[in-house]
C-alpha cells in the first residue's frame, strides 16, 4: 500500500525494514486477538455446552439424595421359612453435647435422672458439667422417651437415627446367629462369618437364608431348657441335621444368650457349647465302633458272640460295665446294655489304623466343618494311639469331640455311609448339596437300623422312645475330667439318634452337661434318664413339622437283631 | 421495505419463541421426572415403615412369646401318633352313623320265607302265611323284680304265633299287596338285600297266586312283590304292639 515504489524511490532499506515491522506486528497483534477470541469462545462453548447437558441429562435441583433404596444398611438373616431372624432398623440415639447446653444444666440433670434411672441428678450434673465434646446417653432409644427429650427443647440434646441390628426372636438360635459388635460388625456366629456377605452393598439386598427352621428351633430350646430346669444341669446342646444334605435345622446351646444384649451377657452364655465345646462323648461311640468292625468284615453278624466277664482287664487298667454280664453275648447284647466290655473288644479287634481311618473319614479327627468360626479342637490320643486307647475310644473315652461332629457321624452312619460336611446355609439353587465322601459301606449302614432301633425298644434308651416315630439311638453317660481325673459324680450326657429309623432322615444329639439326679429318676444320672426323655419329647414335636408321618406299625428290619438277645426273666 | 425492516426481528421472535418453547419442554420433562422420583421415595419409605411394623410384628409375636402363652395357657402339646389319619376314607369310617339297635324292627331271619304249601284241594283254603314276622320288642324278655310278671311275655308270644299262624289269611291283604305294588318300589331295595337269592321268586309266586293268577312270575314283579311283605308285616307289627301293649 504505503510501501515505496522501487521505480520513483530509491530504495531505503531502513525504512523498507520498518515497513516489515509493522506489518509483522499487525500479524502478531491479528494472531494474539484471534487466539483470545478463541479461547472465550472455547469456554463459552464449554459452559454452554454443560448447560444443555445439564439440561438434556443432569440432575434438577430438588433432587432428594437421601432415600434412595430401601436396601437395609447390614443383610437380613432369615431361616429356611423365610422367617427373619436378623434384622437392621432405623433406632433412635440420645447423646448430649454438654457444650452446647444454653439452659438451667442444674434443670436439665434433674429432668434426665427422672427419665433415665441409671444416673442420678449428681451424676447426670457432673456429666454435663464435665469437658467432654460428646456423649452417648442411651442406644436404641423408645420412642417415647425420645419424644420426651425433645420436648425439653434443649438444643445441647442430640437426637439422631442410626442403624440397629435387632434379633426379633431374641433367644432363638442365638449361637447360630451371633451377635454385632457396636460398629455393626459380626462379633460372632454367622454374623462374624458372613460378615463380608453381609455388608457389602452388591449383595446386602439380599437376606442370608440359613438352613434353620425357626419352629424346629424353638421346639429344641425348650424342651432343652426344660431339661436343663428339671435336672439343675450347667448347660445343654442340642443339633438337629438333615442326614442326606447335612443341613443344621436347629443348633442350640444352654445358658440362653440374648443377641440383642450380647455385650451384657455372661461369657457362659456366649460359649457355643454344640460346635465350640468339646466333650468325651461316652457310649454314643459304640455304634461307631461296631460299624467300624462290620465294615471291616471283624463283625459278621449281630450275633457274634464275645466273651463278656464282669471285668476286662486290658494293658493294665481295668474296663468296668454299668450292667455286667458276666457271660458270653451277642454283638446285639453288647449294644443293648450298652456294654464297655464287649465294645472294647470290638474295637481292639478293629485295631487303631482302622479306627483312625475311620474317624478321619467322618471328620472326627479334624476341626469342625461348618462355616461358623467358633470351631473347637477335637482331643484324640493324637501319636500316643495305643491298644488301650483303641479300646477307651471304641466306647467314647480318651477322644473329646463337639456335639456337632457327634451328629455329621451319625449322619453319615445312616444316610448310606457317605460323610457330608455340616451346613447352616439352606441347600438350593444357590448352595448345592457337596458330593461328599464314603466312609461306610451301604450294607452296614443298612444293618446299623436295627441294632440302635433295638437300644431304644429293648435296651437303656427306651425313655427316647416317641411312639409311631420310630426313634433309634444310642445312650452316652460319660464321667468329666476334672483336674485330670474322672469325677463319679460329674457327668455329661447325651443321646444321639436317628428318626425315623426304618427310613432314616434326621439325626439328632441331646446334651446335658452336668445333670443331677432327681426324684423321677430314682437317683439315676445317666443319660437313660434324662437325655433320652428329652430327645422323645423333642422328637414327638418336631417330626410332624419336619413331615414325618407316625405310623405304629412300621419299624425298621428288627429280625436282624431280636434273635440274638436273651430276655432276662 | 417494511416487510424487510421488520424481517430481523421476526428472525429474533422466532429464535425466542422456539427457544422459549424449547425451554418449556425441558422444565416439563425436568418437573415429571421430579413427581416420579417422589413417588418413587415415597415408595421406599413405605417399604421402610411396612419393614418396621413388619419387625414389630415379629418382634410380639415371636416363637418364644407364643410358647410362654402356650405354656401357661392353652397347654396344646404335640399330636400323638394315633391321631394321625392314612387318609380321607379313615377320616370319613369317623363319621360313619353308628348301628342303634331298634327294638320296634321286624326281625328278619336268614330263612324268612318258608315255601308255601301248595293247597292240594280247594277246600284247603288260602296258604298260611310264612312265620318270622315277629317284632324284637315282641321276644325282648324285660328282666323285672315281680315275679308274677315273669310268664306272662313268654305266654303272650305263642299266643300270638298262634294267632297268626290260626287266623285266616283273607283276601284282603293280598289284595292291599296288589294294590300296594307300585308305591312301595324304592323302599323294596331294603328288604331286597336281607332275604336269601331265592326269597324274592318265592314271595313272588304269592300273589301271583292269590291275585293275579294269569300273571306268571316275572322279573319285574319280584322287585314289586318283594315290597309288600313289608307292609303287612309293618301292619303286623303294629297290630302286635297293640297288643302286647293291651
Amino acid at each position: 500500500m504505503n510501501a515505496p515504489t522501487p521505480a520513483l524511490v530509491a530504495a531505503r532499506p531502513d525504512r523498507l525494514r520498518l515497513v516489515g515491522q509493522r506489518r509483522q506486528t499487525l500479524a502478531i497483534m491479528h494472531q494474539r486477538l484471534m487466539f483470545g477470541m478463541l479461547v472465550y469462545a472455547g469456554i463459552i462453548a464449554v459452559v454452554v455446552l454443560r448447560l444443555l447437558w445439564l439440561a438434556a441429562f443432569g440432575d434438577h435441583a430438588g433432587r432428594k439424595t437421601t432415600v434412595t433404596t430401601s436396601a437395609p444398611e447390614r443383610g437380613d438373616i432369615v431361616d429356611r421359612n423365610g422367617q427373619p431372624l436378623a434384622r437392621t432398623i432405623d433406632a433412635w440415639t440420645i447423646a448430649v453435647h454438654p457444650p452446647k447446653i444454653i439452659g438451667n444444666k442444674l434443670d436439665l440433670a434433674r429432668k434426665l435422672a427422672v427419665l433415665m434411672p441409671e444416673r442420678d441428678e449428681a451424676g447426670w450434673l457432673q456429666l454435663l458439667r464435665s469437658n467432654k465434646n460428646f456423649v452417648f446417653l442411651r442406644r436404641r432409644a423408645a420412642p417415647s422417651l425420645v419424644e420426651t427429650v425433645n420436648a425439653l427443647g434443649e438444643p445441647g440434646m442430640a437426637l439422631s437415627r442410626e442403624p440397629d441390628r435387632l434379633y426379633p426372636q431374641t433367644d432363638l438360635g442365638a449361637h447360630v446367629l451371633g451377635f454385632t459388635d457396636i460398629d455393626g460388625h459380626g462379633a460372632a456366629g454367622m454374623e462374624r462369618a458372613f460378615d463380608k456377605r453381609l455388608t457389602d452393598p452388591a449383595t446386602r439386598g439380599q437376606p442370608l437364608v440359613l438352613s434353620i427352621s425357626a419352629p424346629v428351633q424353638q421346639a429344641l430350646e425348650h424342651e432343652l431348657l426344660q431339661a436343663k430346669t428339671t435336672f439343675s444341669a450347667i448347660g445343654a446342646a442340642g443339633i438337629v441335621m438333615d442326614i442326606h444334605t447335612g443341613e443344621i435345622l436347629a443348633m442350640t446351646s444352654l445358658p440362653q444368650l440374648n443377641p440383642n444384649i450380647a455385650g451384657n451377657m455372661d461369657p457362659e452364655a456366649r460359649f457355643n457349647r454344640a460346635t465350640l465345646g468339646v466333650w468325651e462323648l461316652g457310649s454314643t461311640f459304640k455304634p461307631f465302633t461296631v460299624a467300624m468292625a462290620m465294615d471291616e468284615g471283624k463283625v459278621k453278624s449281630m450275633g457274634q458272640i464275645y466273651n463278656c466277664p464282669r471285668q476286662l482287664h486290658a494293658f493294665g487298667r481295668t474296663i468296668n460295665d454299668t450292667h455286667p454280664f458276666g457271660r458270653a453275648c451277642t454283638v446285639a447284647e453288647i449294644m443293648q446294655e450298652s456294654s464297655n466290655i464287649g465294645t472294647a473288644q470290638i474295637a481292639a479287634q478293629t485295631g487303631a489304623e482302622a479306627q483312625k481311618r475311620f474317624l478321619r473319614g467322618m471328620g472326627f479327627l479334624d476341626p469342625i466343618a461348618i462355616e461358623l468360626k467358633e470351631k473347637g479342637r477335637t482331643l484324640t490320643p493324637g501319636n500316643d494311639w495305643s491298644g488301650l486307647a483303641t479300646m477307651t475310644v471304641g466306647y467314647g473315652h480318651g477322644i473329646a469331640v463337639t456335639p456337632l461332629h457327634l451328629a455329621t457321624g451319625y449322619a453319615t452312619l445312616f444316610n448310606g455311609g457317605i460323610y457330608r460336611p455340616a451346613t447352616l446355609l439352606k441347600v438350593g439353587r444357590e448352595h448345592a448339596v457337596p458330593q461328599g465322601r464314603r466312609v461306610f459301606s451301604d450294607a452296614t449302614s443298612y444293618k446299623m437300623r436295627a441294632l440302635l432301633r433295638l437300644v431304644v425298644t429293648e435296651g437303656t434308651g427306651g425313655k427316647a422312645d416317641a411312639p409311631g416315630y420310630r426313634v433309634g439311638g444310642k445312650t452316652g453317660t460319660a464321667e468329666k475330667l476334672i483336674g485330670g481325673r474322672y469325677s463319679k459324680n460329674v457327668v455329661v450326657t447325651s443321646f444321639a439318634g436317628v428318626f425315623p429309623m426304618d427310613e432314616p432322615r434326621y439325626a439328632m444329639v441331646v446334651m446335658l452337661d452336668e445333670p443331677k439326679a432327681t426324684a423321677e429318676t430314682h437317683g439315676w444320672r445317666t443319660a437313660g434318664w434324662n437325655a433320652a426323655p428329652t430327645f422323645g419329647r423333642v422328637v414327638s414335636r418336631i417330626a410332624p413339622m419336619l413331615g414325618v408321618r407316625p405310623d405304629l406299625k412300621r419299624e425298621p428290619n428288627m429280625a436282624e437283631v431280636l434273635p440274638f438277645i436273651r430276655k432276662e426273666d | 421495505m417494511s416487510a424487510r425492516s421488520f424481517r430481523s426481528v421476526g428472525w429474533v421472535a422466532g429464535v425466542a419463541a422456539t427457544a422459549l418453547g424449547c425451554y418449556m419442554v425441558n422444565l416439563k420433562v425436568a418437573s415429571e421426572r421430579a413427581a416420579l422420583e417422589d413417588v418413587e421415595t415415597r415408595i421406599v419409605l413405605a417399604e421402610r415403615d411396612i419393614r418396621l411394623l413388619q419387625t414389630e410384628i415379629g418382634t410380639r409375636g415371636r416363637l418364644a412369646q407364643l410358647e410362654k402363652w402356650n405354656v401357661k395357657v392353652l397347654a396344646l402339646s404335640a399330636p400323638a401318633a394315633n391321631q394321625f389319619m392314612d387318609g380321607s376314607f379313615q377320616l370319613a369310617t369317623l363319621m360313619a352313623p353308628q348301628k342303634v339297635p331298634d327294638p320296634a324292627a321286624p326281625v328278619v331271619l336268614a330263612s324268612a320265607a318258608v315255601p308255601e304249601r301248595q293247597p292240594v284241594l280247594a277246600s284247603d283254603g288260602p296258604s298260611v302265611a310264612p312265620q318270622g314276622t315277629a317284632t324284637a320288642a315282641s321276644l325282648l324278655h324285660t328282666a323285672s323284680l315281680k315275679r308274677e310278671t315273669v310268664p306272662a311275655p313268654v305266654a303272650a308270644a305263642p299266643q300270638l304265633v298262634a294267632k297268626k299262624a290260626g287266623k285266616p289269611r283273607s283276601s284282603v291283604q293280598p289284595e292291599k299287596a296288589v294294590a300296594a305294588p307300585a308305591k312301595p318300589v324304592k323302599v323294596a331295595a331294603k328288604p331286597a338285600i336281607k332275604p336269601a337269592s331265592d326269597l324274592p321268586t318265592k314271595a313272588g309266586s304269592k300273589p301271583a297266586k292269590t291275585a293275579v293268577k294269569a300273571k306268571p312270575p316275572s322279573p319285574k314283579p319280584v322287585k314289586t312283590a318283594a315290597a309288600p311283605a313289608k307292609p303287612v308285616a309293618k301292619a303286623k307289627a303294629k297290630t302286635q304292639e297293640a297288643q302286647a301293649k293291651q
